[in-house]
């Protein structure tokens, strides 16, 4: 399967719709330099993620549509952050150039820092005050040092060095697994979930989290830019997944993590199938 | 990085994912299934444990099977019984490790309430740590001590190598299957993800701990193992031929006051001409069951060493070996409540219950020609070691049909068979010319019933083709049968004096029988040493055991204190074949002219080993429960 699954087209179309009414429509350089990334066409994986794991905590996922529009715009301003010049230096973002290209270095932070606080403020003023404080907790933990900032720090130390296996899980955890363990125990937190439930998502998550991961850098070794809307061969540069184990373990292992992922999802029996085509997705995706 | 990677880089990289949180071992799946689904610390650790007890149940069945195979010989008869046996331990070992995981797992819970486990998350995960570590220790020590008193310590080095390896193998799983089920317990309903494990120790952090699991292992192994354990194997014997040839007579149930009296009066020559010869008083034991006295007579080890400590048995349902019933009115009840439950059956002792060889089966190791006739515990006959008619022999040939191991070697069979029926009719014939003119008729019918039994064995013994044997055994049970039924029951007490007087007479015409019937025995052929092995038997007398030798080489109208263990060495020695420093017996030297033993000195070796595992080819009927049914309506077994 490397094609989205059939139900996500519903789950985008209502995440896309809240990030259209939240994301501010003015002409201003950053106002539009925002919208440029966070209303791009794209998978929207982490913010379905949320919707499917509060529909699967029992609430209906027009609930949760805000928390996943929030992990929506922390993954964009990551992105915009990401592709920077004096990040990874990134021509090309979901088909187009990216953010820094079309609008300059200094509006593209600005627009990421926008961002960051649209989805702050989005949780803020949509949920009661209990669940907004976890929210946002589970938002500046996934955003921090032991998340996205950690992950891209490690990650700018390691370019061009031999790292360990460790260090480029450490890197892996932080820039991709910190935010879809975050999408997933949001929407499970949003469905009023607690204990075990949020256990086993978070398991879920955790090892889909890294799978993604490791098919990005299967992706950069052999993907189709036209397919995937980025350019390939970037992390040449950079340890990846793929130089450890080469091309068929990392598959294998991907494949593995998915499965581990699947497991996870034991409790909730048939319920999660949508969560398990999520993972297939996830483990044979080509985009 | 187009080069493929080998399948061993990707398996490390598998395990480092496992040990940094990622994908799951099978265990883990396994023991934290119930996990996945919100319940109380309580049911959380009484399903998790119940997992805990079928893995533990899995692995310790089999391993502890082969531990027990080891420590009761007999027991294991085949691929079968070593299924059925693994079930019944796994089954044990299984509900006893999910009770102790239970217990570990709530001792942790009251130690590490909800509240700790959240604000010290590392506490918790030190605990389960520490519950894990503490099972893999007990679980290593438990199997460790298991093996060294199945087998004596470092017995043989491949094995138990290879047995320690298992063990530590087994232990470590075992307390990582605790741990995490304790982890589990202790993060249920503490918090979110505090079900997530802590880091796992490394690959190489296992193996290092397994090492060391190893040598603690293989010290306490030999700290506990006895001083004197040492290589099983046994040295080749050489024999030094002292030109005699050995027939022992073993005759159960002689009382020593009635052989004296009857020799005293002129009655039993033949006895009378053999007690001429060398004597030895065998010190009073306890001879009320004969398989364990007559097995410590052909061993020289006490019941303790050989192994065989008591006629009866017991077979576990579904299990053909067996294992030794207990002595006592706790065993006794234990057994009898075991057999209501049909968890067990009676069952006659075997040869391979016994853990030391034989006088005929030291012969025949040292290449002598060895024969023996309806010892107890014999059956199934070794497929090596002689002429072997087993307790079971004289059923067989009354019965006919293939053999069962009964008769070895089995070419012996057929025409032992041919000449049964002449053999019988003659035993017949000589009992009724005996006990005929006896007016009691139960009385004359128990006499000349166990007359009947003593004169077809000795026939049997004499019709055995081929060349004499060097050593020709020959074990004779009508005198104690005739006596237990006469004076062994219960009614006993209540005899009149004149029945009594009656019954004591016809054991005394008994005597005479025998006297008539083993004179040839008796008297020594040229080169032949003829010693005869007379023990009280069932009923209870004072009296003790007694060894009388005829022949060359010994000190005539010589008399010696001894025991029941000495009779084995005594025998060995006059073979030429050396003793086992092994023996608890000795070998009754003064027995022997002062030339005799100066010429053959005695000679030692290291020990005799084990005796052999194989047995006869076993193709027919099995006749276990005719042979306990033969027993029965002799009174050896209720």
């Amino acid at each position: 399967m490397s094609a989205l699954p059939r139900f996500f087209a519903d789950y985008q179309q209502r995440v896309s719709a809240e990030l259209h009414r939240i994301v501010p429509p003015g002409e201003a350089a950053v106002e539009r330099a925002m919208a440029y990334t966070a209303l791009a066409p794209s998978k929207q994986v982490r913010a379905v993620l949320t919707l499917l794991c509060a529909e699967l905590c029992g609430v209906d996922s027009a609930a949760a549509v805000p928390a996943a529009a929030a992990i929506e715009l922390v993954h964009s301003a990551s992105l915009i952050l990401d592709d920077l010049p004096s990040m990874d230096d990134a021509p090309l973002r979901r088909g187009r150039p990216a953010n820094h290209r079309e609008f300059g270095e200094s509006i593209a932070i600005l627009a990421a820092f926008a961002l960051l606080n649209l989805a702050y403020g989005t949780i803020a003023r949509r949920y009661e005050p209990p669940l907004a404080s976890r929210l946002a907790s589970l938002a500046s933990d996934a955003i921090g040092p032991a998340g996205l900032t950690g992950g891209q720090a490690l990650d700018l130390l390691a370019t061009e060095h031999q790292i360990t296996f460790e260090a480029l899980e450490r890197i892996h955890r932080g820039k991709t697994g910190a935010l879809f363990v975050a999408a997933a125990t949001a929407g499970a937190l949003v469905g009023g979930a607690a204990g075990e439930p949020v256990a086993a998502l978070a398991a879920y998550a955790k090892n889909l989290g890294l799978a993604f991961q490791i098919v990005d850098d299967l992706l950069d070794v052999e993907g189709d830019p036209a397919q995937t809307g980025k350019a390939v061969r970037e992390d040449a540069r950079k340890t990846t997944f793929v130089s450890f184990s080469g091309v068929a373990g990392a598959r294998q292992l991907a494949l593995e993590l998915c499965q581990t992922a699947d497991r996870a999802l034991a409790p909730f029996g048939g319920q999660a199938d949508r969560l398990r085509e999520l993972s297939a997705f996830v483990a044979s995706r080509r985009l | 990085m187009t080069n493929e990677p080998r399948d061993t880089r990707v398996d490390e990289l598998r395990q480092q994912l496992r040990t940094l949180g990622y994908l799951d071992a099978g265990v883990d799946r396994f023991v934290l299934g119930p996990a996945r689904r919100s319940r109380t610390p309580i049911a959380l650790a009484g399903l998790a444990s119940v997992r805990v007890g079928i893995l533990a149940g899995i692995l310790l069945g089999p391993a502890a099977a082969i531990g027990l195979d080891a420590r009761l010989p007999g027991l294991v008869t085949g691929a079968r019984d070593a299924a059925v046996l693994a079930l019944y331990l796994g089954a044990l070992f299984g509900a006893a490790t999910t009770v102790v995981s239970l217990a570990v797992c709530l001792t942790a819970r009251l130690l590490v309430g909800p509240s700790t486990v959240r604000a010290r998350p590392g506490r918790a995960r030190t605990i389960a740590v520490g519950a894990g570590a503490l099972v893999s220790a007990a679980s290593l020590a438990y199997l460790t001590l298991w093996w060294r008193t199945a087998n004596t310590g470092w017995h043989a080095a491949g094995p138990t190598a290879l047995a320690l390896v298992l063990a530590v193998a087994i232990s470590l799983l075992l307390g990582h299957a605790v741990r995490i089920a304790t982890s589990g317990v202790l993060a249920a309903g503490a918090s979110q993800g505090a079900i997530a494990r802590g880091r796992e120790p490394s690959w190489r952090g296992t193996m290092a701990a397994a090492a060391l699991a190893f040598v603690a292992a293989a010290v306490l192994l030999v700290w506990t193992a006895p001083a004197d354990a040492a290589a099983d194997a046994a040295p080749p014997l050489t024999v030094v031929s002292t030109g005699l040839r050995v027939r022992v007579v073993a005759i159960d149930g002689v009382d020593e006051h009635v052989l004296q009296q009857l020799t005293g009066a002129g009655q039993l020559p033949a006895f009378t001409a053999l007690l001429r010869g060398a004597r030895a008083h065998l010190a009073a034991a306890d001879t009320r069951d004969p398989a364990r006295a007559w097995t410590t007579i052909a061993t020289g080890e006490p019941p303790a060493v050989h192994g065989v400590t008591a006629l009866e048995t017991r077979r576990v349902a579904g299990v053909q070996g067996r294992i030794a019933g207990g002595a006592g009115t706790a065993g006794d009840l234990v057994r009898a409540a075991t057999d209501l439950l049909r968890l067990t059956r009676p069952a006659i002792v075997r040869r391979d219950e016994r853990r030391v060889k034989t006088l005929w089966e030291v012969a025949a190791g040292a290449g002598l020609r060895a024969a023996v006739v309806n010892w107890w515990a014999s059956w199934p006959a070794p497929a090596t070691g002689g002429v072997v008619l087993t307790d079971r022999a004289i059923l067989r040939l009354e019965r006919g049909g293939p053999l069962d191991a009964e008769i070895a070697p089995a070419a012996l069979y057929d025409p032992l068979r041919r000449r049964w029926p002449a053999l019988r009719a003659e035993a017949v014939a000589r009992a009724a010319r005996a006990f005929d003119a006896i007016a009691d008729g139960p009385t004359a019918a128990v006499l000349k019933r166990s007359a009947e039994l003593d004169a077809t064995l000795a026939a049997v013994n004499a019709a055995l083709p081929g060349p004499p044997a060097d050593l020709d055994a020959l074990y004779l049970p009508g005198l104690d049968i005739a006596q237990h039924a006469l004076l062994g029951g219960s009614g006993e007490a209540a005899l009149a004096p004149s029945a009594l007087a009656a019954r004591l007479d016809a054991l005394r015409a008994y005597y005479a029988f025998l006297d008539g019937l083993l004179a040839p025995a008796f008297t020594p052929h040229e080169g032949e040493l003829v010693v005869v092995v007379m023990e009280p038997g069932r009923v209870d007398t004072p009296g003790r055991g007694l060894l009388a030798i005829a022949g060359p080489a010994v000190v005539v109208a010589t008399s010696v204190q001894a025991q029941a263990v000495d009779v084995a060495p005594t025998v060995v020695y006059a073979l030429g074949v050396p003793v086992s420093r092994e023996l608890t017996g000795h070998v009754l030297t003064s027995l022997f002219d002062p030339a005799f033993t100066q010429r053959y000195p005695e000679r030692f070796v290291a020990r005799y080993g084990r005796p052999s595992a194989h047995s006869e080819p076993r193709r027919g009927h099995p006749l276990d429960q005719e042979m306990l049914d033969r027993l029965k309506s002799l009174g050896y077994v209720r």
